[in-house]
């Protein structure tokens, strides 16, 4: 049976790292995307507004995601030799949408409007955190139900359930 | 210390291992695409939803709808408040036509059927060619004699395309086919007026109403127009009555103030008797002596004793109805329902139009000269001299569009022994129905959510009717099929037809009509208002007609035609949920129940409570059915309001195919009719069959979503009687609404809710209410409610989550049937919010009981605890297949098994308008936020809104003399008041 204890152990040991560990070592979820889109260069160096490309923002519940033309209107010409542009173009050609992988998502059961919040003047990096430094864009925050109602509780608005919950 | 690993041990180690794997993988989100626009359309906002106005092809009425298109899909259609027939209301077949677009059993592409019988895929290039090969055949052999083209009643642009198409392949035969027509009204126009054609009928105007058989608030000619014409009538003078005579208490017959029975068969004499009682007394309207000698001859056999005996209706209610329909200023007989189609259909119409036109109704409220559309339809006499010519080897060739003439005609017809016999049937369908299955060749035809067309259901309507989804599989609508096939002819014909597709034929079309109605605006800008309103819509001037002097009918009173004592009557009568038997295939139309005999999913017999003693038979046990032309065995339902010797069923199933929710359904009572057609005008012989019925050994229960017939006093459904001269009787005072606001304030225990903003509340008028469950399936397709089926109605699992309750009271001698649309009644002093261990029900600071779906954990204490029964658990998680689940409002949870649920005032709507009001900067309007039910209510029933605005609408009819709240005495505080119905005291 001694040839049994060890591996045990190492794997007992491996699991309450892993499990202890997972807390810490978590870093913010960046997913890769199809295209190694900088928010860094659009929004950080050449300051473009949010609403640029997210232009539903200020409309509806969705911030929307830009449509493949949108990047082109720029892209046809600017930067169209570096390879991530070129990705760019080659969906284009395609005919085909740019498959990016969602980052930020409200359950089923939660209403959230861009609108209200945007409109009421709330800034973009209060939830989304400073995208304009990000290479990636990364997960900042949880959106998890405490998290909401705690800027609910703040700033004094409704915190009936069905507010949110739909 | 020694470890061994026994069993214990290596379950701990299983368990902890992958306890900690399943920890560590949180930290990785799962993943989930986002796929962008390629090329966004321009105006539409995802998340935002777009209204398109199009139209409803359910029924040939040709209702005005509002599609509401979130992400590119239809998710909900609404009534056009703009489109004059239907004004904004909606019925459940209209509400539930969506499920016709996105129905799973769509035939998607065209088929061929093969030698062994299978029907083989083919590629539309292939089936166009097919087409042109056989028609292209005859037409070299000069026997182009040979082809017929069936359709549906078709009007406007597409049926002059037709014509045109039909022209150029030089085929003659086109017969207009609907099972449901009305040629019987249409000829006795003819002969009394010398005008065939079907008058619109106003019946708002009208101070009283007498029906013979016209059930216009379910399925006679226009019942979304019909209803809502009676709901104004009744709103503009509470003592404006309805009189309803027939056999069997329908949902019209329910509505009425009296339902008078009749023996069957004996309508004629009865309105004959009138007549003769009316001219008697003289109490008719100013008439010429020569008409009035003509008439008096007439019915100069109809003396109140003779007819009274005959008919089964005494001596006294016969002069009551006589002196207060010509009292009546104006009044309204209606005649010609599907219960009077019998062997003297065209003469109890004719006697109907003698009755309005002695009393000076004619012109009034009986208006000719708007071609009502419906009146084109071929009789079925028709229908018969085609089947004869096709078992004469005559008729080698059938082109059919959309119609189901395998299901609809009687076997006894013949037809479906001929059809086997043709060489050729085409059938151009959307849906695998019993007669799509016997043709050679199918080809799919698009839904009219995504076809272009128009449809005009009487003059000066002209209704147009935008795509709003692409077709969603590889189905074509009809006018691009037939200009795809004669492109493909010679070039002649195409110098005839020359447009690409069938939007540019439409708006070419619609030139014409630009020209006539409003030649001093642009054509674009005509176009695109009459796109945004639904269409043009012109009041017609109604046309005088006279008298014709050659005005006949058999005046002979012994019309006894029974064959003998044993047997009874059948009626048939179309059902209010599947019409005809098209809305057969739709899950939520077999879901929702009848409104009167409460039962979902299945045919029965309806047969009165002495009738089932004498056979010895109870609800559910099985009958055999037999007429001289078929036999079948359906399930008794038991029905008080249904004569001793009749026995009605209802029509819509029975479909051999027709898709998962119709196929091997219930059975099809039309396979009972006979040959025979009525003389004059050509039509179906409806009533009377006679019927041998005998108790079979074999029971099952039926789908009632209702398991009680009786108040016992609780008040659910109450009414108040008036009598003429001494008014509505028992009316609450103002004194009493005060008193009644003090003590229910004292009753309270808790101090009452803030309800700081607003105060969501709903009134509902009993008086108007007609039990359509419009409302039901409205609220069904809102709020993505789920379908449970046969089985588990049968254990009471249904979802509904506002239900029509029916009551039955016996007062005096009549039978008193009442409607309650039942709902949450989101009460102040809630009794499910208090029981919730979880705080998933709970009270909103706007007066809404509130259910957080994610909290629940479905203890069902809460609808333990409600008195109302208005709380659905969900005993299962719902499936709706592909592509039924496309038509989900994505601003409502789809609910998971375990889960409570119920309504909830369309939050989503409330949370939308409210939003709305928020970015302009302004309150909320009252009657913006409209929830589902009240928004497609045919009668405008329901009330919606805020009851802290004093000058809402809802806070104006809250204290109304006639309000109360349902079991009051319990405290709950319901935020919904009826208003108690008014019924004349007989």
């Amino acid at each position: 049976m001694k040839l049994f204890k060890k591996p045990l152990l190492i794997f007992l040991s491996g699991c309450v790292i892993l499990f202890f560990g997972s807390g810490f070592l978590k870093s913010p979820y960046a997913p890769v995307q199809p295209i190694e889109f900088s928010h860094k260069i659009h929004a950080g160096n050449y300051e473009l507004a949010c609403l640029y490309c997210h232009s539903y923002a200020n409309r509806s519940s969705y911030a929307g995601i830009p449509s493949v033309q949108r990047c082109m209107g720029c892209h046809k010409i600017t930067a169209q030799n570096k390879p991530e542009v070129k990705k760019i173009h080659e969906y284009w050609n395609k005919k085909e949408p740019i498959p990016w992988v969602r980052v930020y998502k409200v359950p089923d059961f939660a209403y959230f409007t861009h609108r209200r919040h945007v409109n009421k003047g709330i800034n973009c990096t209060t939830c989304h955190g400073e995208v304009e430094k990000m290479e990636r864009i990364q997960k900042v925050s949880s959106l998890k139900m405490g998290w909401c109602v705690k800027c609910h509780k703040e700033n004094q608005v409704s915190r009936d359930c069905i507010t949110c919950h739909k | 210390m020694r470890f061994s690993l026994s069993r214990r041990n290596f379950l701990k180690m299983l368990g902890f291992g992958s306890a900690s794997t399943a920890l560590s993988s949180c930290s990785s989100e799962p993943i989930d695409k986002i796929i962008p626009y390629l090329i966004p359309p321009e105006e539409a906002v995802p998340g935002i939803a777009d209204w398109y106005a199009t139209l409803c092809r359910e029924c040939p009425s040709g209702c005005g709808l509002l599609a509401k298109i979130r992400e590119g899909r239809p998710i909900k259609v609404e009534g056009n408040p703009h489109h004059p027939v239907n004004r904004g209301g909606l019925c459940m077949r209209g509400q539930a036509s969506l499920q016709s677009l996105f129905n799973p059993d769509r035939i998607r592409t065209p088929m061929i059927k093969r030698e062994s019988g299978d029907f083989q895929t083919i590629s539309w290039k292939d089936a166009e060619k097919e087409i042109l090969d056989i028609l292209k055949t005859k037409i070299d052999q000069q026997k182009t004699g040979e082809i017929a083209v069936i359709t549906p009643l078709i009007k406007g642009s597409l049926e002059r395309l037709l014509k045109k198409w039909m022209d150029a392949f030089h085929i003659k035969n086109h017969l207009i086919y609907e099972p449901i027509s009305y040629e019987d009204i249409k000829e006795a126009n003819r002969i009394v007026f010398s005008k065939a054609e079907i008058p619109l009928y106003s019946i708002e105007k009208a101070e009283m109403i007498l029906s013979f058989g016209a059930d216009f608030l379910e399925t006679w000619i226009s019942p979304v127009e019909y209803s809502k014409a009676f709901g104004n009538m009744k709103r503009v003078d509470i003592k404006r009555q309805l009189i309803y005579i027939g056999q069997r208490m329908s949902l019209t017959a329910a509505n009425a103030d009296e339902w008078i029975s009749l023996k069957p068969g004996t309508e004629k004499a009865l309105i004959l008797g009138l007549i003769h009682f009316i001219l008697k007394e003289k109490l008719h309207s100013d008439l010429p002596f020569l008409e009035l000698e003509l008439i008096k001859g007439l019915v100069k056999d109809f003396s109140l004793d003779r007819v009274s005996s005959h008919t089964g209706v005494s001596q006294q209610t016969i002069e009551r109805i006589g002196k207060e329909f010509s009292k009546a200023n104006p009044g309204l007989a209606l005649g010609g329902g599907i219960a009077v189609k019998g062997l003297y259909a065209t003469d109890i119409s004719v006697a109907v139009n003698l009755l309005n036109y002695i009393c000076g109704n004619i012109g009034r409220t009986v208006r000719f000269g708007h071609e009502i559309g419906i009146g084109r339809v071929n009789p079925y006499r028709d229908m018969l001299r085609l089947i004869e010519s096709i078992e004469q080897s005559r008729l080698k060739v059938l082109l059919l569009y959309n119609v189901n003439l395998m299901y609809n005609l009687p076997d006894s017809s013949g037809f479906q022994e001929a059809i086997k016999r043709i060489p050729h049937v085409i059938s151009i369908s959307q849906f695998m129905d019993d007669t799509a299955k016997e043709a050679n060749l199918i080809i799919p035809s698009s839904m009219s959510f995504e076809e272009w067309g128009d449809y005009m259901p009487r003059k000066g309507v002209f209704g147009l009717q935008q795509p709003v989804i692409k077709p969603l599989f590889e189905s074509r609508g009809f006018g691009d099929i037939l200009l795809s096939l004669v492109r493909s002819i010679d070039e002649k014909q195409k110098g005839q037809i020359p447009w690409n597709n069938f939007h540019d034929y439409l708006k070419n079309s619609w030139k014409g009509i630009h020209k006539d109605l409003s030649p001093e605006i642009g054509f674009d800008h005509f176009w695109e208002g009459s796109l945004r309103r639904g269409g043009v819509f012109r009041a017609e001037t109604d046309k005088e007609v006279k008298l014709s002097t050659k005005v006949s009918l058999d005046s002979k009173i012994d019309l006894k035609d029974k064959e003998d004592e044993k047997s009874s009557t059948l009626l048939l009568y179309p059902s209010i949920k599947y019409f005809d038997g098209r809305g057969a295939n739709k899950p939520l139309l077999q879901e929702i129940s009848d409104p009167l005999s409460k039962i979902a999913w299945d045919t029965y017999l309806e047969m009165n409570p002495e009738t089932a003693v004498a056979l010895k038979v109870v609800e559910g046990d099985f009958v055999s059915v037999e007429s001289k032309d078929g036999r079948m065995e359906l399930p008794v339902h038991i029905y008080e309001g249904i004569r001793k010797d009749v026995v009605a069923v209802p029509l819509g199933l029975g479909h051999i195919e027709y898709g998962r929710y119709a196929k091997q359904r219930g059975v099809n009572p039309i396979n009972l009719l006979s040959k025979k057609t009525e003389e004059i005008s050509g039509g179906v012989i409806w009533s009377p069959i006679f019927v041998k019925i005998e108790r079979i050994n074999k029971k099952k229960s039926l789908a009632s979503t209702q398991g009680g017939r009786r108040q016992f006093g609780r008040g659910i459904a109450q009414a108040l009687f008036f009598s003429i001269g001494k008014g509505i009787l028992h009316l609450k005072t103002e004194k009493d609404i005060k008193k009644e606001i003090k003590e229910g304030k004292k009753r309270d225990m808790y101090k009452p809710h803030p309800y700081p903003e607003h105060k969501w509340g709903m009134v509902i008028d009993l008086n108007a209410c007609i039990g359509c469950s419009a409302c039901v399936a409205a609220c069904y397709m809102e709020n993505n409610i789920g379908i449970v089926g046969e089985r588990e109605v049968i254990r009471g699992r249904e979802m509904e989550w506002i239900r029509i309750e029916k009551y039955v009271e016996n007062k005096g001698n009549g039978l008193d049937i009442r409607f309650v649309p039942m709902l949450c009644q989101h009460c102040e002093n809630a009794p499910c919010e208090p029981v919730c261990p979880v705080y998933a029900a709970y009270h909103n600071p706007e007066g809404l009981n509130a259910q957080i779906y994610n909290r629940c954990v479905g203890t069902r204490y809460c609808s333990n605890n409600c008195p109302y029964k208005v709380r659905r658990f969900n005993w299962f998680s719902h499936s709706w297949p592909e592509p039924l689940n496309w038509q989900l409002n994505p601003d409502v949870t789809v609910r998971e098994v375990g889960v409570m649920e119920k309504c909830t005032f369309c939050i989503q709507r409330i949370r939308e308008k409210k939003e709305v009001a928020k970015e302009e900067g302004r309150r909320l309007r009252d009657g913006e936020i409209i929830p589902a039910c009240a928004q497609t209510c045919p009668t405008e029933a329901i009330v919606f809104g805020d009851l802290k605005d004093p000058k809402s609408r809802v806070s104006k009819l809250w204290n109304s003399q006639r309000g109360y709240r349902v079991l009051e005495e319990i405290n709950t505080k319901p935020s919904v008041v009826y208003l108690k119905k008014i019924k004349r005291e007989i």
